[in-house]
């Protein structure tokens, strides 16, 4: 082959090469396009006042909302995220400013990793098996426990990698003012890596907001109004789930338009982490 | 060197004193700091072992009754008489079947998506399309599910499928993949849902390890005429293949045990089919189907299915863990 | 070894008090040895510089002397440094407390992510329980005390990270200040400063050294000629030449001090 002809098949490779990679983009985003504008088109044609101030109805029942399923949502979520957050925080914490060399780390760091990314219906089934059965019943609590199962891991790894951020020379300036371990981690190192956590945090509610599977049988649902956390409670995920499955168009509506208020939330709160990521970067 | 000697008779003045005592009454609180971290840290293998013997536990009756049978029975009948006939094979092999798919598809689109945004992407478009591509992945699961049983399903059956099958009609052994009839909840729906899922993370990590790349390494391949595809297969990948695969084993990780986006549109079926267009199962979907309504063994058997579920996935993230940290290594010295 | 003996620090001492008395100091980072029997004084109310070239040890004394090295696992130090006579090396000493007395600049900046003021403060808080318009005066009184007050005390409130890195610096010294230590160490403080800040720097360690006794890491020779009452240069973890700054700079003792002074080396 000819050098010239040699060029032009290399100038082809890179072209063709070039525009598969356009073309695989454009089939990313054609998706989201196509998720998101579905889901908005039904979604609204679904949604009203009533969504957000009515119980959830009766089957083949007009009118109706989903009030008590997005309180249980928020208090379900409040509760796992109140568990959650501290103890992520602190374990993250340990990992970062006192073993940072230690085995224990590793291990730990291994083990959040896995969890991290482990199916959530297998965080359901553990709860299920830890706390349901000794229980008798299903709980919100229960459905919490399993939303902190899944918010722990999440705010470990932020927390470890936002305290590493934080440059040494910070600590050794706390330390010679003759500050304790616990003073320096609380008032500088935290300070310092505030907007970081801040922002795993924000990832972490998003991220367990939409959860549907690890709540199937722990929370279970509730067609009425509750606040008990110790009996089923209501929740959006679940739901929506229930109404979607089932012929009446009712529910099928309510579905839709619950879909539409988690997506929104979610991505909303995925939104607002990123732009105080980028933030806080850039500053 | 006398007066240092006498120094040490001194006595600290009030200040000193009162602040040495400041100091002995914060210790109390810095321990219990640092217990609480620590014990923080133990929660988190505790969430592990938990997970592993309440599994076990629960999965205890179903693995005395079936044994290793489970493994290779095909037969999902859990009120046959006089004792339920549990075996896991179909949702084993939908679960495995429905991640390659997936991953079949969204490994190669994945990467092109991050050759897009590292190598020829307009800096001002970086940014915005790499969050859009990430936000797939904040959509929750239960959406795609939802979307994907009204609107991908009747479309694919309608279109996609019978294309394809009349394509390979005539191909002995594809036209038994490929086979018909199509139908609106089918392993490949679930598969292409799945892939549409893992797609931001398997992008999002090529991305990252592809920005490991020194900018040296390619300048040089630039400097002696190499062409932007020559520059990614020659440098790029073989440079960060390690991470690659990571990445697309933490996607595999994700794909195995995906639950609602699949239960909506797999249709499930414990029977295998060769068609992949034939309804399936997988064992998140058995699970979350059945569980609220099983009871006895059949409940068991199903905590046995979330059993080997984790098993899977453990193996494939912890490989996928140790991959990426070989790369970090490197990357660090 | 005989580098040092043949010059005893002690002589020095004649009239003037000792407040950190440093014997037979070796430092290991592992298996690593840093620093080699160093013996020497710091002298009290007055400012001791050392010098010398990068990697010779001394930021690693300077660390020995607030039991900075604690932070680290697998450093540690053997011998003697006697603060006011009691060994500060001993493992019963509460570190927090040493480090209260003997506080510490560094080589950048390192404001804490909070307002200026509250970087003051927060020192204080920790040791003195005070109401707040006593607060309030000693913060402006270290803030006085660091040359800072006039620059600063309209805007309190604004992040301590928002200062020029001079004027940060002079913060870090406000901060160590205010809790009144007794020795303040600083590690090559101008290191990261333009010429006007650090003249500033300069200015304040002189006044500083009424109050407190001081001891300077830096790689600026001059620096250490004008700042300086006694210097002591090192050179691969050990101790080489120590004595008054002005006979040190004029007529060396040691052939290799001399080289290092007349910018032959380092």
């Amino acid at each position: 082959m000819s050098d010239r002809a040699i060029f032009a098949a290399r100038r082809r490779a890179n072209a063709l090469a070039m525009a598969l990679s356009v073309a695989a983009t454009a089939f990313g985003l054609v998706w989201l396009f196509l998720i998101l504008s579905t889901l908005v088109v039904s979604g609204l044609s679904g949604m009203s006042l009533s969504v957000f101030t009515e119980m959830t109805p009766p089957p083949n029942v007009q009118g109706g909302g989903l009030l008590n399923a997005i309180v249980g949502s928020l208090v379900m979520t409040a509760i796992g995220v109140g568990i959650g957050a501290p103890i992520g925080i602190l374990a993250g914490t340990y990992m970062a400013e006192y073993g940072r060399h230690e085995k224990l780390t590793t291990v730990t760091r291994f083990v959040n990793d896995i969890l991290l990314s482990a199916p959530s219906i297998i965080i359901g089934l553990f709860v299920y098996g830890a706390v349901v059965v000794p229980m008798g019943r299903f709980s919100a609590i229960a459905g919490a426990l399993a939303l902190a199962a899944i918010v722990i891991p999440v705010v470990v790894r932020t927390t470890e990698n936002m305290l590493l951020l934080v440059p040494n020379q910070l600590r050794e300036a706390a330390a010679a003012l003759g500050m304790p371990r616990a003073n320096i981690v609380l008032t500088v190192c935290w300070r310092a890596a505030r907007a970081g956590v801040l922002t795993g945090l924000l990832l972490a509610i998003a991220r367990v907001s939409g959860e549907t599977a690890p709540l199937l049988f722990t929370a279970l649902s509730n067609q009425f109004w509750s606040l008990d956390i110790t009996s089923a409670m209501a929740n959006l995920p679940v739901t929506i789930n229930n109404f979607i499955n089932n012929p009446d168009p009712n529910w099928k509506r309510l579905a839709w338009a619950g879909a539409l208020v988690i997506t929104a939330a979610v991505l909303g709160l995925n939104i607002v982490a990123r732009a105080l990521a980028a933030r806080s970067k850039s500053r | 060197m006398t007066d240092a000697i006498l120094e040490a008779h001194v006595t600290e003045g009030a200040l000193l004193a009162t602040r040495r005592r400041t100091l002995v009454s914060l210790r109390r609180g810095d321990r219990a700091f640092f217990w609480a971290t620590r014990l923080s840290a133990y929660a988190v293998l505790l969430i592990l072992g938990g997970i592993i013997l309440s599994l076990l536990s629960g999965a205890w009756p179903a693995m005395k009754v079936y044994g290793f049978e489970f493994l290779v029975t095909q037969r999902w009948a859990p009120n046959a008489m006089p004792e339920p006939i549990l075996g896991g094979l179909g949702p084993i092999y939908g679960t495995l079947v429905s991640s390659l798919i997936a991953m079949a598809i969204a490994v190669p689109v994945g990467l092109g998506i991050a050759v897009f945004l590292t190598e020829i992407c307009p800096p001002r478009l970086r940014q915005p399309i790499a969050t859009a591509v990430e936000l797939l992945a904040g959509i929750p699961s239960i959406i795609y599910g939802m979307w994907g049983f009204f609107y991908l399903g009747p479309f694919l059956a309608e279109y996609f499928q019978p294309a394809v099958i009349g394509l390979f009609a005539n191909v002995p052994v594809l036209n038994e993949i490929f086979k018909g009839p199509s139908s609106n909840l089918s392993l490949f729906n679930a598969s292409l849902v799945l892939a549409i899922m893992i797609l931001p993370f398997v992008t999002s990590v090529a991305r990252d390890v592809f920005m490991t790349v020194p900018p040296v390494l390619k300048e040089a391949a630039y400097g002696i005429g190499c062409t932007t595809w020559e520059v990614v297969r020659n440098v790029v990948i073989p440079y960060t293949r390690v991470g690659v695969i990571g990445g697309v084993m933490l996607a595999l990780g994700r794909a195995l045990g995906e639950t609602m986006a699949v239960t909506f549109v797999i249709g499930n079926s414990f029977r295998i089919s060769q068609s992949i267009f034939a309804p399936s199962t997988t064992i998140s979907a058995a699970i979350a189907s059945e569980f609220a309504e099983s009871s006895d063994l059949h409940q068991s058997a199903l905590i046995l299915l979330g059993f080997l579920l984790f098993v899977l996935t453990f193996c494939v993230l912890a490989l996928a863990r140790l991959m990426l940290m070989r790369l970090e290594k490197r990357a660090g010295k | 070894m005989s580098l040092v003996m043949h010059e005893n620090p002690a002589a020095h001492a004649h009239g003037r008090r000792v407040k950190i008395d440093v014997r037979n100091v070796d430092f290991y980072y592992g298996d690593n040895r840093a620093l080699k029997s160093i013996t020497l004084p710091l002298f009290a109310n007055s400012v001791t510089a050392f010098i010398g070239p990068s990697g010779c040890g001394k930021s690693t004394l300077l660390r020995v002397l607030n039991r900075m090295y604690d932070l680290y696992p697998g450093q540690r130090a053997t011998g003697e440094a006697l603060l006011d006579g009691r060994n500060i090396l001993d493992p019963a000493v509460d570190v927090n407390f040493l480090r209260s007395r003997v506080g510490m600049v560094f080589q950048k900046p390192t404001p804490f992510p909070m307002s200026i003021y509250e970087n003051i403060a927060f020192g204080i808080r920790l040791y003195e329980k005070l109401p707040r318009s006593e607060l309030d005066a000693r913060v402006e009184e270290a803030l006085r005390g660091a040359a800072l007050w006039e620059e600063v005390k309209d805007k309190l409130d604004a992040s301590g990270q928002s200062l020029s890195g001079g004027q940060q610096q002079r913060l870090c010294i406000a901060r160590t200040v205010a809790i009144r230590p007794e020795v303040i160490l600083f590690d090559e403080p101008c290191s990261a400063l333009d010429p006007i800040s650090t003249a500033k720097v300069e200015e304040l360690i002189e006044e500083l050294q009424e109050d407190f006794t001081i001891a300077i890491v830096t790689h600026n020779m001059q620096q250490a000629a004008r700042v300086s009452d006694t210097t002591a240069f090192m050179y691969l973890g050990e101790l080489v030449e120590f004595g008054e700054t002005q006979r040190m700079f004029a007529a060396p003792e040691n052939k290799r001090t001399q080289d290092y002074i007349t910018g032959r080396f380092g």
